[in-house]
């Protein structure tokens, strides 16, 4: 995958991080930020600004869409990329609408979920005239 | 059907006679058995003590001045429905036109004076115990359907809870596998894959009693686009060649000159496609040839799997699409099965208004055909 930027990943669950922060590391993504909930997201997305956000839908404290919702406030160009476990077309729909890029069901095996964030940055970062992130 | 251990004790029995006597004799028999009795005179005021008495069984004069036994009856139905408590003429003439009106008019049994008290005594329980019976079958059937929807809804909370885990133990697995985190001994390697093996298929297991929970549970909702049947199976095939492969087996496609369109859940469609594939390769021998053919006509498209495994033997056939329904037949290379992938196959096609059938071929081997309706 053809993408230097970084990326935060926010999932309450520590195996998922555990799980996806390894594949991304595997697909040669270097710079990984984690954060557990909604709330902690804000803060780490503010201090790192990440290019690229991988957010879980179900957390305590603040969910997905609520957080979602912050990013854009903060970032109305912040590409985020929803993260599901089971495909709910409703939340995803209401995703979609607030300005998510795509959605990565994440019992996917890694191969597709590698596909999916790979087909988002092609269309978000590649197709656009402005420079790719900076290395 | 009278079973005499049935108690029937209290039960509430409406009598509805203008004959104060009539009233008098047949009161006394029923009390004497133990009943509750409540006395009306005419039809108005039966069906006005109806609704305070909620007798369980009416015995009702047809002969009465105002309205009659029948209109009575009528109305009773009309107003009470299904829950209106068998009701009983009683007549003086037993005429078989008679009989015959009271049974149009809802009836479910008549008496004639005059009384001899063993029948009505025997009568009155055969009614008494079958709406008895009747009441312990809702109410039974009413305590299995929530205890069947509490255990779909727990299967389905269950399954969902098991599937981010496994789904990480799988990933992380994989990717150790593919050295992600250093290179691993030969051993190690085969551990991993052993880890990676058995999460995958406790994954597909927990998938597929999902699929069963959320079927079951009446929450299968489809999400139908008009879609190219060719386009489904086509990728379909080309992931399950990979499959295929290790067996040294091929998947091959046989495609139509037209591109049939459908109207389908592609995700749901593509899950049936997968699993009617992957069976056909895992129930032929290594090295086999899989053919899937797609067909379009008389109003419906749809695609046919044809294997070079065993056949299905006649007398397994009936259990092929049924929840854990596992046949005799031994995956060739050592695959695993839940005995549901057939049965949510089968739900998903049906919900599409589709049908799924298996013949077996002349030269041996299964042949399932899979059809929904063409997209208009």
């Amino acid at each position: 995958m053809n993408f230097s930027g970084s990326i935060l990943l926010v999932d309450d669950e520590a195996h998922i991080r555990k799980f996806i922060s390894l594949l991304l590391r595997h697909l040669g993504i270097a710079k990984i930020f984690e954060a557990k909930n909604g709330k902690e997201a804000l803060e780490v997305y503010q201090r790192e600004s990440p290019d690229l956000v991988m957010l879980d839908v179900n957390m305590p404290v603040m969910d997905g869409i609520e957080t979602l919702r912050a990013l854009k406030q903060l970032n109305p160009d912040a590409v985020i990329v929803m993260l599901t476990s089971l495909a709910n077309r409703q939340t995803i729909d209401e995703a979609v609408a607030l300005g998510a890029a795509n959605y990565i069901r994440k019992d996917a095996p890694p191969e597709d979920i590698g596909r999916a964030l790979a087909e988002t940055i092609d269309a978000c970062f590649e197709s656009e005239d402005e420079e790719p992130p900076a290395p | 059907m009278i079973n005499p251990s049935i108690d029937l004790k209290g039960r509430r029995i409406l009598a509805v006679d203008d004959d104060r006597i009539n009233l008098r004799i047949i009161g006394g028999i029923l009390r004497h058995e133990g009943y509750e009795i409540s006395e009306a005179a005419s039809g108005e005021q039966a069906l006005d003590l109806y609704s305070s008495f909620q007798p369980n069984l009416v015995l009702l004069d047809v002969m009465m001045p105002g309205i009659d036994g029948f209109t009575t009856c009528r109305t009773l139905k009309k107003t009470y429905g299904d829950k209106c408590a068998p009701v009983i003429f009683v007549t003086a003439k037993s005429e078989a036109d008679d009989v015959v009106m009271g049974f149009d008019a809802g009836g479910v049994d008549y008496l004639t004076k005059p009384f001899r008290p063993k029948e009505v005594v025997a009568r009155i329980r055969t009614h008494l115990s079958n709406q008895q019976l009747v009441e312990q079958q809702k109410l039974l059937v009413n305590q299995l359907s929530k205890a069947n929807a509490d255990k779909d809804r727990f299967l389905g909370m269950c399954a969902h809870d098991l599937r981010n885990p496994l789904s990480s133990i799988r990933g992380l697995a994989e990717l150790m596998d593919e050295d992600a985190v250093g290179v691993l001994t030969t051993e190690q390697h085969e551990i991993i894959q052993t880890i990676h093996g058995a999460s995958q298929s406790m994954l597909q297991l927990v998938n597929e009693l999902l699929d069963v929970a959320t079927i079951e549970g009446g929450h299968l909702k489809l999400e139908k686009y008009p879609t190219s049947i060719t386009e489904i199976v086509e990728r379909s095939v080309h992931l399950s060649n990979m499959e295929a492969a290790k067996k040294d087996s091929k998947v091959e496609m046989l495609r139509l000159d037209g591109d049939p369109m459908v109207d389908v859940d592609r995700n749901k469609m593509r899950q049936v496609v997968d699993n009617v594939i992957s069976n056909a390769i895992k129930y032929s021998p290594k090295g086999s040839v899989v053919t899937v053919a797609i067909h379009a006509d008389g109003g419906v498209a749809g695609f046919a799997v044809k294997d070079e495994g065993p056949g299905i033997p006649e007398n397994e056939r009936h259990m092929l699409f049924k929840d854990f329904g596992r046949l005799s037949a031994k995956p060739t290379g050592g695959e695993k099965s839940t005995g549901l992938g057939l049965a949510i196959c089968r739900k998903i096609v049906e919900a599409h208004k589709g049908t799924i059938v298996v013949n077996n071929l002349p030269a041996g081997g299964a042949e399932f055909v899979v059809s929904v309706p063409l997209f208009k």
